[in-house]
């Protein structure tokens, strides 16, 4: 069950707009959900939201709703941060162990693996995320959010690589160059080059920080999770570099890739398995929630 | 020739030049990027390495001497150096040669190079202290730049060697204000980059 805010065509995700589709279409999908599962909230046995990070009013939704639940039908409740939930929906679904995690969306473009506690960052993005990259140069092209999937149509058109600036730094990437760059590309070759060229340089960044984050972490797993995971070649340029490296590369499926409730309610029961909940007056959201702030409690690595 | 590593853009085996112990440094193509772009991002690299590796000695950083560069198969030739990466110490090991790498890069920047890899794997410990893999090296007198590179070896330090973050990071910023006038400066643009990341809350 998912409803998902589509802002208009060229133009960015409204905040307020955003946050009042949430309000019409939160209590829905709830609804539809239980419908589809067969239950009653009386069986849900914990309730967790999205605590952050993101958009302070689109958060704020979930939260009420979640506390309202909680308070009424007297069920713990778990604030979750959104990412962890990618991460740990990823590792459920592909069975992966202990994975070099690449998590690529609209708010994150990071390289983590968990080490004492907690997940660490063995790269991330400079500036701008890999979800932005592609959203703002599709907009600039007056497509409607999100643009991933509408830049690898175009980029299908194309085989002539155009030469765009490719910025790894050590473990790091930095797409804003890049993105100004492809910007102004689009003048001299045109639509499809220009997505082509964006995308093979973009990804190839990625794919070299990878490489970079698997020799140094020595990890035999690589699993890509986030909304950008749904792109084909990106994931088949990430098996090749696997395969250098004698290692096991897992998708999560299209499907779950991008941001879902499901993601949430697996941290969440995670999360009760080891720990109390929070109390009522403790279920704040925070816009910004740094991932590797989060100390894991529960096993992170799926023995079970 | 026996493969001893093979690493993130290059592959690395044991050699022989002219009856020295050597190491043969090739970046083959990766099939997954496209032709145009890997024949360029190899070549520069290259190139660079090979021309920095010979410049950082003349600052009094120690790294391994080039033998012979090879800019079509894009491959160097160099000294082979019989020791081990700061990477793979324990860790009072490494905190005792934080200074000193810090000393390494206060040169390198003060003499407007910036390394673009600086991480604990690219420094070697054998019978004494070398600065390697400087194919993502440029030279630059932008502050900023300089400032990545320090931001990289907090991160590294952050993420492999949590347990000594906080030690290792003032021995290294106090090695590095020993041969950098700037340090100050760099120091200062460094923790603003790590304000920039993203949800970033600086400790």
């Amino acid at each position: 069950m998912r409803s998902i805010y589509r802002p208009p065509q060229g133009e960015g995700i409204h905040p307020r707009e955003a946050s009042r589709h949430h309000v019409e279409k939160g209590p829905g999908v709830l609804a539809e959900c239980l419908k589809e599962a067969g239950i009653s909230m009386n069986d849900v046995d914990v309730i967790s939201y999205a605590g952050g990070p993101g958009l302070g009013p689109c958060l704020r939704v979930g939260a009420v709703m979640a506390r309202a639940l909680s308070i009424h039908y007297k069920t713990p409740i778990y604030p979750v941060h959104h990412a962890i939930g990618h991460i740990d929906l990823g590792r459920i679904l592909t069975g992966a162990t202990d994975p070099l995690v690449l998590l690529v969306s609209g708010g994150h473009t990071m390289i983590l693996a968990f080490l004492s506690g907690q997940w660490r960052v063995f790269g991330e993005t400079l500036d701008i995320t890999l979800g932005q990259l592609l959203d703002q140069f599709g907009r600039s092209l007056g497509l409607a959010s999100p643009c991933g999937q509408k830049i690898e149509r175009m980029a299908q058109q194309d085989e002539v690589y155009a030469a765009l600036p490719y910025t790894v730094r050590g473990n790091d990437v930095s797409f804003s160059g890049l993105l100004s760059a492809a910007k102004s590309l689009t003048k001299s070759v045109g639509n499809d080059r220009t997505c082509y060229s964006l995308q093979e340089t973009a990804f190839a960044m990625i794919a070299e920080a990878v490489e970079r984050a698997l020799s140094l972490t020595g990890k035999t797993e690589l699993m890509i999770v986030g909304g950008v995971a749904a792109n084909q070649r990106l994931s088949s340029m990430l098996h090749e570099a696997c395969s250098r490296h004698d290692c096991t590369f897992y998708a999560v499926p299209p499907k779950y890739a991008g941001d879902c409730g499901i993601q949430i309610a697996a941290t969440g029961m995670l999360e009760s398995t080891v720990k109390s909940p929070a109390r009522i007056q403790d279920t704040f959201i925070q816009q910004s929630w740094r991932l590797d702030s989060v100390v894991i409690h529960y096993s992170a690595s799926m023995a079970s | 020739m026996q493969l001893i590593k093979r690493g993130a853009e290059a592959d690395i085996y044991r050699a022989q030049w002219f009856g020295r112990d050597a190491i043969l440094k090739t970046r083959n193509p990766k099939s997954y990027r496209n032709i145009e772009l890997d024949t360029r991002l190899r070549r520069q690299r290259t190139i660079r390495e090979a021309n920095m590796l010979h410049l950082v000695k003349s600052l009094g950083i120690h790294s391994p001497l080039v033998y012979f560069v090879n800019t079509k198969q894009h491959t160097i030739v160099m000294q082979y150096i019989e020791g081990k990466s700061i990477h793979s110490l324990n860790n009072s090991e490494i905190l005792s040669h934080c200074d000193l790498m810090g000393q390494y890069t206060g040169l390198l920047h003060s003499a407007g190079i910036m390394h673009g890899d600086l991480t604990t794997s690219n420094f070697l410990y054998g019978d004494r202290l070398y600065l390697i893999d400087m194919g993502l090296s440029s030279r630059t007198t932008k502050p900023e730049d300089w400032a990545v590179d320090m931001r990289l070896i907090k991160e590294i330090f952050n993420s492999a060697h949590a347990d000594i973050v906080h030690e290792a990071w003032d021995k290294l910023t106090s090695g590095y204000a020993k041969t950098m006038p700037q340090w100050r400066r760099v120091l200062k643009i460094t923790s603003d980059i790590e304000q920039r990341g993203r949800y970033a809350r600086v400790v």
